[in-house]
């Protein structure tokens, strides 16, 4: 079945597109890995499908819905979910503050004056259970922002799975991390594999091969080819453009 | 819900209660010591404090530094003034029409504003408000830049036992009202709305990845920060029985970001602080000198190297052990 369908999305600044006439799918269940080098646009694709930029052309459907003009909390409500490649947290509030705030944009509305939020514990259960899932119960009452970089990494996810996604966007989560803690997030998407559908965006090539069920190709914002893990490894014109040869890769998608 | 009551929040309530009680017994005391003039001086702080606290829920708590915020102030004065000429006696009708009216007018140039960030804001805000200024000033009706005179004053009780919106009536008025909004605005902070302002105020951009509506929730505060301002004005309005187009200039909007600067941006107390060090010593050096100015320059120079984060911050870190 598939979960998210991107029809043709454009996004220009200026007269450069960022992204052009880009099409791709993802079913529900799997991990789609999108791929390419800096510059490619995969960036601006996340933003794209998470609404925080809007498009220029193109549709996006979830589930059947056309959600391409959705502002991005209608996305979120609709089943969409992200995280972000630059770490973005509550730096100043704790861990729970942090997961508190995340559950609480899922558990009614946010329009309640009188009651102490802090003492909503229904919220504080989810919260704690959140905390759990990602492995951070101990961190509970720390700092967010004086955590380590894959613990602020976890923390960046769970934020995101409050929503309980159809479909999570995560933005090269592995990004600056060491190998021991590039292998703990390998097993926590592998966990919310089980729940949602991912769509991954990577550098990491080792893991890449290791999550992903397909796999997208994205140079100079368009999709160069999709396929399984195993048809991108063997893909000559990928291994030209990304995985590196000695002429230039512009070259390569021009000619 | 009860918090568990520790020490420091006992003496805390212990604290708040005095000063109510040394508040409200003020007017009673200081004719004993000819400081009559003082009751209008500190109700005056009292409804300035109320205004600027406000400003300090929207600058503190949203991160918004709206530089419009004596509009709000003037819609309120206005709307004394309007309905006063309608005819309206009873004061808690005229400032409850008159919160109202400022809580429309602020989401309607909210609505405008909010999708502004940074300096935009700052300045769509003072646009506003500029354009609330010139209106007032072309109401002939109201006395354009001559301002207007409230003939007959406003009444806190109609009937029989006719009691006027002024001196010391007045004055508990304004303390209730102030004692309120001031502990209803610090409950709000802690509430499923003010967590969720908090979090705008700290990262938007994740609070709308997590699906949080951020810009309804900041036109709902914002509204509600400019009905409080207008409820400020209203009263201003009722105590000095006047009103001209000056208490919305934006030189007004700008003084009120700076004594919740001085107070401390987003502190409890902040706000009230603010206000008293800037009006007490506004009064304190006009008895000197009518080139008050500079020495009040030196003075926030000072504050700002000592107490950079404002004098209710200075207060805190000092009671942490």
């Amino acid at each position: 079945m598939t979960l998210l369908v991107a029809h043709q999305l454009v996004k220009r600044f200026g007269a450069l597109p960022a992204t052009d006439q880009v099409s791709f799918s993802v079913n529900a269940g799997e991990i789609h890995a999108l791929i390419g080098p800096n510059g490619a646009g995969k960036s601006t694709l996340v933003n794209l499908i998470s609404g925080l930029l809007p498009a220029d052309g193109g549709t996006l459907t979830l589930d059947g819905a056309d959600i391409t003009h959705f502002a991005p909390h209608r996305r979120v409500a609709a089943g969409l979910s992200r995280c972000f490649q630059v770490t973005s947290i509550f730096a100043r509030q704790t861990v729970g503050e942090n997961l508190l705030l995340a559950v609480q944009a899922h558990a009614g509305s946010s329009f309640r004056f009188a009651q102490r939020r802090d003492s909503d514990l229904a919220l504080l259960a989810a919260a704690q259970e959140l905390a759990r899932r990602v492995t951070l119960e101990a961190d509970w009452d720390r700092v967010a922002g004086t955590l380590p970089h894959g613990a602020q990494r976890k923390l960046d996810v769970a934020l995101a799975l409050a929503a309980r996604p159809k479909l999570l966007l995560l933005d090269e989560p592995m990004a600056g991390m060491g190998p021991v803690e590039s292998a703990q997030m390998v097993a926590l998407i592998r966990r919310l594999r089980e729940d949602m559908a991912i769509l991954l965006i990577e550098h990491d090539m080792d893991a890449v091969f290791q999550l992903a069920d397909r796999i997208s190709v994205l140079v100079y914002g368009k999709v160069l080819t999709s396929g399984t893990a195993a048809e991108i490894q063997a893909d000559a014109q990928v291994q030209a453009v990304y995985l590196g040869t000695e002429t230039d890769p512009a070259d390569e998608v021009r000619a | 819900m009860n918090v568990p009551a520790n020490q420091p929040v006992l003496l805390a309530r212990l604290g708040l209660l005095l000063l109510v009680l040394a508040l409200a017994l003020f007017p009673v005391v200081a004719p004993l010591f000819d400081l009559d003039y003082y009751t209008g001086f500190v109700r005056r702080l009292m409804i300035v404090a109320l205004a600027a606290a406000s400003l300090n829920f929207l600058m503190g708590r949203v991160g918004l530094v709206a530089l419009g915020h004596a509009g709000f102030v003037g819609v309120g004065a206005y709307a004394v003034a309007a309905l006063a000429e309608a005819g309206w006696t009873s004061a808690w009708a005229i400032w409850a029409l008159a919160a109202l009216a400022g809580v429309v007018v602020a989401g309607l140039t909210g609505a405008v504003a909010l999708r502004t960030r940074g300096v935009y804001f700052i300045m769509i805000t003072l646009a506003f408000a500029q354009m609330l200024f010139y209106l007032a000033v072309s109401l002939r009706k109201y006395g354009g830049d001559d301002g207007y005179t409230l003939y007959t004053p406003l009444t806190l009780l109609g009937g029989e036992q006719a009691l006027a919106a002024s001196g010391a009536p007045l004055y508990w008025v304004v303390l209730a009202i102030l004692a309120l909004v001031l502990p209803a605005l610090w409950r709000l902070e802690a509430s499923h709305f003010g967590r969720a302002l908090e979090g705008i105020r700290d990262n938007e951009t994740r609070m709308q990845a997590m699906g949080y509506p951020t810009y309804r929730l900041k036109l709902c505060a914002f509204a509600l920060a400019g009905g409080i301002a207008s409820l400020a004005g209203a009263l201003l309005a009722t105590q000095n029985g006047f009103i001209s187009p000056s208490l919305m200039h934006w030189t007004q909007s700008a003084l009120f970001i700076v004594m919740v600067v001085i107070g401390g941006v987003g502190r409890r107390w902040g706000a009230p602080l603010g206000v008293a060090v800037w009006l007490v010593f506004e009064e304190l050096l006009k008895q000197f000198t009518e080139y008050w100015h500079a020495p009040m320059g030196l003075l926030l120079i000072g504050v700002v190297f000592l107490a950079p984060r404002g004098l209710a911050a200075l207060a805190s870190r000092k009671a942490a052990p």
